[in-house]
């Protein structure tokens, strides 16, 4: 895909729509985030490998998902 | 309209703060807000009936919110990535419960509603989930809470007056 195609349409003029979209992004990024984390452990990736993957430790990846994917 | 009939039921403050911490978890929140406070609420049936609107519907128009925002970014299609999962909050929350490393953190709005729904004495614990919806329907865009009762179409003078007449000493 090329990149022009992706420009984002930064100038909105609406406080409103802009600051929701960008709550919107964050939401979207943990759900992203989460989403791979457990195809990860799916495919037997370990939380050590995780972790490195996301540029954190092994113990906050392993704490923040392991209730819900293992 | 037959709300009259139901007697509003004592909740501790911690399990609502719980609940909201567990809607926010599941949309992929930092901090749970007056909006995530108005979905722990709708927990209850008898809200439901006052709002007009039920659990589901509440987190589809806020999901419809952030969509919309995200196309006016430029970011239509190929959003949508799924919830995340919620874990389950007890009914009477233990210190350790809240005491959690991992739990959500309050937004400032949603601390103001609580303390003034417990309101004269603000450090009490127990209240209705009718207390939080009354100072749930005083906010005004743009909070959270507001926006999302704007975009669910409700009606906020009709529901104050539901609610009066529910609990009259409000």
């Amino acid at each position: 895909m090329d990149v022009e195609d992706r420009n984002l349409n930064l100038s909105s003029d609406d406080p409103a729509t802009g600051l929701r979209a960008s709550l919107a992004l964050h939401r979207l990024a943990e759900r992203v985030e989460a989403k791979h984390v457990a195809s990860a452990r799916g495919k037997g990736w370990s939380w050590q490998q995780i972790g490195d993957a996301l540029g954190v430790t092994r113990q906050s990846v392993h704490t923040k998902y392991n209730k819900e994917s293992s | 309209m037959t709300t009259e009939s139901v007697a509003p039921e004592t909740l501790h403050a911690w399990a609502i703060c719980l609940q909201a911490g567990e809607e926010a978890r599941r949309r992929g929140d930092r901090r749970y807000g007056t909006d995530h406070l108005l979905l722990a609420l709708l927990e209850d049936p008898s809200i439901e009936v006052m709002l007009g609107v039920d659990l589901q519907q509440a987190r589809q128009a806020l999901e419809s919110l952030d969509h919309d925002a995200l196309g006016a970014l430029g970011l239509g299609s190929g959003t949508d990535a799924p919830p995340l999962p919620m874990r389950a909050v007890p009914k009477k929350p233990r210190i350790r419960d809240v005491a959690q490393k991992e739990r959500l953190r309050i937004t400032p709005a949603a601390k103001k509603v609580l303390e003034e729904a417990s309101k004269p004495d603000r450090r009490k614990l127990q209240i209705t989930a009718q207390q939080v919806l009354a100072r749930i329907l005083s906010l005004q865009p743009p909070d959270p809470a507001a926006v999302l009762l704007g975009a669910l179409g409700v009606n906020t003078s009709e529901v104050r007056r539901r609610l009066d007449a529910v609990t009259p000493d409000f």
